[in-house]
């Protein structure tokens, strides 16, 4: 029989901080785990493994890809090992993303408004008007309670010495949380009784929350106001969770051709004739949500959408114009928006950030590009980035042309190593990279975040690229009581 | 409800009633194929479920694997078995969450068992029947499931009627396929084995055995088929059943949307039911079941046209 101990072959690397090892051996929030599964042996591993794939494609919980004729039907990569967070830790985590949501949804609303922030100097007028994501349309449209991010999902990333940074706060239609939802389904399906046993802080309540918040929102005096989730369409790749979140919340998944817009208000086609809608939450991005005011080509909107939402009949879920706060340069000046409207001293630290329109920031990043990312303001994903560790010399020069082409889309961070989680890959265990997306829900009670979130995982050796788009998968998220 | 979900769920519903049919149908013509039948023709049935041409059709119309496969597993026949439940997929992907999860799930196991290679090792190198009776039994499985878990709301409403009007449709057609294949000539002295396998694939030869004793006779058999209202695939009892369903959507249903389906269906029904047959007519009986055809299409059009939006 082969050694049966599966951490016997777990080699970390001591300039990367490990979620389940430190330099006292297992860490004490997976000890539980450890001790459950490390005499396990690969078959039964494996079987949990397989169990795993089985149990997503027979649920249906994929996406289609359409590359030859028929689609093909994909899971997203699921690790089988959680990834375990404290109960300290995660108390931390929350009241940085609370206080980051309040001072960001601040800024929006000023923003739009009456611009404090531009006439005392902490932000430059500059930045904001040329980025592509400030909504002209937004100027002076009232937004029901002054809350514009409704649902967002906070990108935090662990460096070598474990402390915890905010990557992205992803304040336009983050997804993600229907595998937070069925990752933990799956999780208590292969590791029976391992979650009461620990004590993980349940997710489930995700749906109830944000369906309080939805009807919250309707401005008609109604008791059952419609509330509805507008989906692009099945052949959005995030489909699956569109379909998920309405059944859990029993509200209507429509289409922008199942809506219209008639003096200002919206109503749904029904076979019983025409029903009107109180509340979108949208999974349509702002380009495309009303073709008379943004994209003409669009098929995915609404026409007139707007016109109803700026006269108060419609609610829309995330306010439209977010981007603005989304946008990476905007980013960089976070921390000093929570002193200036909360006057306090930012909890979660934001990833150094240099615009790259200063020519000194540009002199000094193309110096020791080895050294740092480069991205584009406006992008996502982990598309328009450049990793200068992993770039070859010639994608390096064909970002600095781009770069000083065009300097105002392009930010650079230097390289946060990510912190690495045990996943078992190919019947070991090893450590590979992992983010973690706790999603907010910002409601006129206040703001509620589910114990947990999504972490995703770079499955490849050695990358830093998470995303599902790049190859990157993902693991259920403990939060211990 | 939506228009496009009550849309999507009416053809979840048909998709799925015609694979089973065709299921059902394969089966048992396969069977009499490889026995009693001699030199078995699949032509007339190539004509109505499949999309390839004429001279195709009579390439393969005596080779009973080749046509398993193109009537099973060809993606490139727009009616073949898997394209049929492909889309019934589609549909309830696009409705999730009007139908349970289980019927999701249910339907989606459907997609991955037909596309599993074993079901086409079997069809072609192995035992067809095996491959056949695995994905009947997967259909079952899924009537089933909707009748446990789905509420009784306009969901379930527009699924029955897609449903009975879809076999309806089916039934007829069998019976035209069948009548066909004897060219309409229905006063013989000897039984037809071919009435038997007709009786078989609409699961009705024992029904049939409990009314008439002897052997089969093709009058007796057209009556169960259309006239039986005890019978769950004769035209009166799925157009009963259409009906049935069909009147419960009057509360979520404009009035005179309502009144237009009422009245074709009605019409329908009393058009079979104070029909009688005449087995030496044979043309008779052609027109009087083209005519039924013709009604239920008539039925399919305005469902779409009044409930769903499309013009």
């Amino acid at each position: 029989m082969e050694a049966t101990n599966l951490l016997s072959r777990y080699g970390t690397d001591m300039r990367v901080w490990d979620e389940m090892f430190g330099s006292e051996g297992i860490r004490p929030a997976y000890r539980s785990l450890v001790e459950a599964i490390q005499n396990l042996s690969a078959a039964e591993m494996t079987h949990k493994d397989e169990l795993a794939k089985k149990l997503f494609m027979s649920q249906g919980i994929t996406f289609t890809v359409y590359s030859s004729g028929e689609g093909i039907e994909k899971i997203f990569p699921f690790d089988i090992i959680p990834r375990i967070l404290e109960a300290a830790e995660w108390k931390h985590i929350e009241e940085g993303i609370r206080q980051r949501l309040k001072a960001l949804n601040i800024f929006l609303k000023d923003i739009y408004h009456q611009q404090f922030i531009i006439r005392d100097g902490i932000v430059p007028a500059k930045l904001i008007y040329s980025c592509p994501n400030f909504v002209r349309q937004m100027v002076n449209v009232p937004v029901p309670f002054d809350i514009y991010t409704h649902i967002s999902g906070i990108d935090l990333i662990r460096d070598a010495d474990g402390s915890y940074y905010v990557l992205e706060d992803n304040l336009r239609t983050p997804s993600g949380v229907s595998y937070m939802l069925e990752n933990r389904s799956i999780t208590y399906r292969i590791f029976p009784d391992l979650l009461p046993r620990n004590k993980v802080r349940s997710v489930k309540d995700y749906p109830d929350l944000l369906l309080k918040n939805l009807v919250a929102l309707a401005s008609r005096q109604k008791s059952d106001p419609t509330v509805v989730l507008l989906t692009p369409g099945m052949f959005n790749s995030a489909y699956f969770e569109h379909s998920t979140l309405a059944r859990m919340m029993g509200i209507e998944l429509v289409e922008g051709s199942d809506l219209v817009v008639d003096n200002h208000k919206v109503y749904m086609k029904t076979t019983s004739g025409l029903r009107q809608v109180d509340v979108i939450y949208r999974r349509v991005d702002d380009d495309f949500l009303d073709p008379l005011v943004f994209r003409p080509d669009s098929i995915l909107g609404v026409p007139g959408l707007y016109g109803a939402y700026r006269t108060g009949h419609v609610a829309i879920v995330n306010a439209m114009g977010n981007g603005v706060a989304d946008d990476k340069a905007v980013y960089s000046f976070v921390p000093a928006m929570i002193r200036y409207y909360l006057n306090e001293e930012p909890i979660l630290k934001n990833v150094p950030t240099y615009p790259l329109e200063q020519p000194d920031n540009r002199k000094m990043v193309f110096e020791k590009m080895d050294r740092m990312v480069i991205k584009k303001t406006n992008e996502s994903g982990g598309y328009g980035m450049l990793i200068g560790s992993a770039a070859t010399e010639k994608q390096m020069e064909e970002f600095k042309v781009a770069v000083e082409e065009d300097p105002r889309s392009y930010i650079a961070q230097p390289i946060i190593s990510l912190s690495s989680a045990p996943c078992y890959i190919n019947g070991v265990l090893q450590p590979r990279r992992v983010d973690l997306r706790p999603f907010a829900l910002y409601g006129p009670d206040g703001i509620d975040i589910v114990p947990g979130g999504l972490t995703r995982v770079a499955l490849k050796e050695g990358s830093l690229v998470v995303n599902s788009s790049q190859g990157g998968g993902s693991k259920d998220t403990w939060v211990l009581e | 409800m939506l228009s496009r979900v009550a849309d999507s769920v009416f053809w979840m519903a048909r998709y799925m009633e015609r694979t089973n049919g065709m299921l059902r149908i394969l089966r048992t013509n396969y069977i009499s194929s490889q026995d009693e039948v001699p030199d078995f023709n699949w032509e007339t049935l190539l004509h109505n479920y499949s999309d390839a041409g004429a001279e195709e059709i009579k390439a393969i119309g005596n080779q009973s694997v080749k046509v398993l496969e193109h009537l099973l597993l060809d993606r490139h026949n727009g009616s073949s078995v898997i394209n049929n439940i492909s889309r019934a997929r589609e549909n309830g992907r696009a409705v999730q969450d009007h139908i349970t999860k289980e019927v999701w799930q249910c339907l989606n196991d459907y997609y991955h068992l037909i596309r599993d290679p074993q079901i086409a090792f079997q069809v072609s190198s192995g035992d067809p029947v095996t491959a056949l009776d695995s994905l009947i039994h997967q259909g079952m499985l899924y009537h089933g499931t909707v009748d446990i878990t789905m509420a009784r709301g306009e969901g379930f409403n527009y699924l029955n009627t897609g449903k009975f009007l879809e076999r309806a449709i089916l039934s007829s057609d069998m019976l035209m396929i069948k009548l066909t294949e004897l060219d309409f000539n229905l006063q013989q002295p000897v039984e037809l084995p071919s009435l038997r396998y007709l009786l078989y694939s609409l699961s009705g030869y024992e029904l049939y055995l409990k009314t008439h004793r002897g052997n089969l006779q093709a009058d007796f058999v057209i009556q169960q088929i259309l006239y039986n209202e005890h019978f769950p695939h004769s035209v009166a009892y799925c157009l009963n059943q259409l009906f049935r369903y069909f009147e419960r959507l009057e509360a979520d249903s404009l009035p005179e949307n309502y009144r237009q389906l009422e009245f074709l269906i009605g019409r329908a029904m009393n058009n079979v039911k104070y029909s009688s047959i005449n087995t030496a007519d044979g043309a008779g009986l052609k027109h009087f079941l083209q005519q039924i055809r013709q009604e239920l299409f008539g039925i399919a059009a305005a469902f779409s046209r009044y409930y769903f939006g499309n013009s």
